[in-house]
């Protein structure tokens, strides 16, 4: 079998989801044995970039120059390009100030030596490039990474969960944090594949893996406010992993 | 005539960082660290968020400390609103940081260094060259991961930790598996010690290092913070003692206190006396001797003897955790009031502060943020200068090969650096 090659890549983010395949630590010889990391500086040094690639699998948002030579060189040079967790697929925490000037940010952080910095809004990869294939989560879940790259060696994609983590919670039989506690769970709304890890101990889903297609956003909001949430808050609280919601959207 | 040599991207390290070292006559000229790494502008993201709020955001500085993270700001936010968690609680947070800790210095020790040993690109030569060492590593790393998906629910990023308590405690089930599996590593780690002994580094005298570390006790936000000449100071009063400045060239702001550039983590715990169990201080006696004179070269068997040490410490914690009565109620109440809150605690690479400021209904005001790799920062660029003007005139390849060692003895944390 022909083995590979990968580029795999972090931009603006916190290297959990690079992390998240160093930590299949049963599978990680035999993933070294059936691919080549020829671009992978986390984890291999004499990183090529300028290799032909089968798949780039590329974690983080775009918020400055540097990320976005680096994409587009990966896209240039990879078959597939793979946005792997929430940063890259919908900005993730960076991005969810996107709203306020950026200018304001960096000078909280920096004082006035953040005018010379190069920085913009964080934003997911799609808004530069092409993206073939895209593994949710903030980190993304083990299972859902070696499922991709074990369906990579067949060529071809997995079938990820489409629904809402609701029906892993529900299936879990925990009892509903949202109904039954009035909490402000955004289960209803987010993509499954944790199998409601969260809510499983009783913490209610704080939506670290991106909008599930097809959200009722509206009846989501109009439930909690009638709970007593307020708006700012569930507002505030969905931008955490997206900063770009359809509040009016209903299924 | 001047040149550069330039190692960009820095690899095998967590991060984006790059080394320019400048020439000017073929004669070592000065050398920039530089943390390139895309600013996600974490202490402003977190002004306008509810108290609540802030421990489910802030973890997400780091993947590979996320856990100490998250545990610190707990800490800062109950002195804040003067909150104390129940013993079980803490023993659960303690566990935790373990795990991270044992992760982290396996992770480091075996997939980022260890291919040094052997001259190889990584962890996935290590696997045809050194498998044995290699599954060793792995076997290490996924205790710590255990540990830390267990009582995190997660294992990056962990959900379960929350002010003033728990989402749900560890099972008496969920502790056996856990002390079976330490167990088991617990041989492997002592092990490992040897592999980590013999120095990596071409010789070169570097300077006796700034030691610094949070005390031992009596606790995160009420204790201290030692220096390595005797001097300490209360963690609440780090700000007059720390003074961070914004470096040109680099993304993290740098750190210095008394104007010297300290130097933080393994080494630095274990030469201020950290608190280790009996099996850990046999295999510190065994190799104490290398701990002291050579700079950081001995860093990464400091963390060796951490690891064994975390291991160690982590199946006491199960053991009182089975010993202890199981309680139902985990949760303290916690009442948000205007304040401020002040916690330290030893991440897997060093010391790690964590300050807020509340208004009254707990929107955070302020937010300051000091991690470890941002504080040896001005060490590590001292000592990459050292090395490349000792090493004037040695062929370039090998002059960046060492650097790049330079900078994995002291085990950076760069995403944590620039936050
Ligand atoms: S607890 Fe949350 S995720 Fe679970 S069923 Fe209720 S709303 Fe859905």
């Amino acid at each position: 079998m022909i083995r590979p090659q990968l580029a795999i890549a972090g931009l603006t983010a916190c290297f959990g989801c690079q992390l998240t395949l160093l930590n299949c630590e049963a599978e990680l010889p035999d993933i070294a044995d059936r691919f080549n990391f020829t671009y992978f500086p986390m984890g291999m040094s004499s990183p090529d970039i300028t290799a032909d690639f089968d798949a780039a699998l590329v974690e983080g948002a775009v918020s400055t120059p540097c990320d976005l030579e680096t994409l587009v060189t990966l896209r240039n040079r990879s078959r597939l390009l793979i946005a792997i967790g929430t940063c890259a697929i919908f900005g993730g925490v960076a991005a969810m100030c996107n709203e306020e000037p950026r200018s304001r940010l960096l000078r909280t952080v920096y004082g006035p030596a953040a005018d010379g910095l190069a920085s913009f809004n964080p934003a997911p990869l799609e808004r530069f490039v092409t993206v073939d294939f895209a593994v949710t989560g903030c980190p993304p879940e083990r299972g859902e990474l070696l499922a991709t790259l074990a369906a990579l060696l067949r060529g071809t994609f997995p079938a990820l969960p489409a629904y809402p983590v609701c029906l892993e919670c529900r299936s879990r039989e925990n009892a509903c944090l949202l109904i039954e506690r009035n909490e402000p769970c955004l289960g209803p709304v987010t993509r499954a594949g944790c199998n409601a890890r969260c809510p499983a101990m009783a913490v209610h889903c704080e939506g670290c893996r991106g909008p599930v297609a097809e959200a009722n956003v509206a009846a989501e909001l109009e439930l909690l406010i009638a709970k007593g949430v307020s708006r700012e808050e569930l507002v505030r609280r969905l931008r955490r992993f997206c900063p770009e919601w359809d509040y009016e959207q209903r299924a | 005539m001047s040149s550069v040599l330039k190692i960009s991207p820095l690899t095998r390290v967590e991060g984006h960082g790059t080394v320019h070292v400048h020439f000017a006559d073929g004669r070592f000229d000065r050398v920039e660290l530089a943390f390139v790494e895309a600013p996600r502008l974490f202490e402003a993201l977190l002004v306008g968020k509810r108290f609540d709020e802030l421990p489910e955001i802030i973890c997400r500085i780091c993947s590979i400390c996320s856990s100490v993270h998250r545990v610190t700001s707990l800490y800062a936010i109950e002195q804040a609103f003067g909150v104390e968690v129940n013993q079980q609680t803490e023993l659960h947070r303690e566990l935790i940081v373990n795990g991270g800790q044992i992760e982290s210095h396996a992770l480091h020790l075996f997939c980022l260094v260890l291919p040094d040993y052997y001259g190889l690109r990584g962890f996935a030569d290590l696997a045809t060259v050194a498998p044995g060492l290699l599954q060793a590593g792995l076997r290490l790393k996924a205790a710590g991961n255990l540990i830390q998906e267990m009582v995190g629910g997660r294992l990056i990023h962990p959900a379960n930790l929350l002010i003033g308590g728990l989402g749900k405690p560890l099972t008496t089930a969920g502790l056996h598996r856990l002390r079976s599996a330490l167990q088991e590593v617990l041989p492997v780690a002592a092990d490992a010690i040897e592999q980590f002994a013999s120095p990596l580094l071409a010789e070169v005298s570097l300077p006796f290092p700034s030691f610094m570390a949070v005390a031992n006790r009596p606790s995160h936000s009420g204790g201290e913070i030692v220096c390595g000449n005797g001097s300490s100071f209360p963690i609440v009063d780090y700000r007059n003692r720390l003074t961070e400045t914004i470096v040109p060239h680099s993304h993290a702001k740098q750190c210095t206190v008394s104007g010297e550039s300290p130097t933080v983590g393994a080494l630095a715990r274990l030469n201020l006396g950290a608190r280790l169990g009996p099996v850990a201080i046999a295999s510190l006696n065994r190799h104490g001797q290398k701990l002291v004179g050579d700079g950081i070269t001995a860093n990464s068997l400091a963390q060796a003897v951490e690891l064994l040490a975390a291991v160690e410490r982590a199946l006491e914690i199960v053991e009182l955790l089975l010993a202890a009565p199981p309680t139902d109620c985990m949760q303290v109440a916690v009442t948000p009031c205007q304040g401020t809150g002040t916690a330290a605690m030893e991440a897997p690479r060093g010391t790690l502060i964590h300050h807020f400021a509340f208004d009254s209904r707990g929107i955070c005001t302020a937010t300051d943020i000091i991690t470890p790799t941002a504080i040896n920062q001005g060490a590590m660029e001292r000592d990459l200068g050292l090395m490349a003007r000792s090493l004037e005139g040695v062929d370039r390849q090998e002059l960046a090969r060492q650097l790049e060692m330079l900078v994995r003895a002291y085990d950076p944390c760069i995403s944590c650096a620039v936050h």
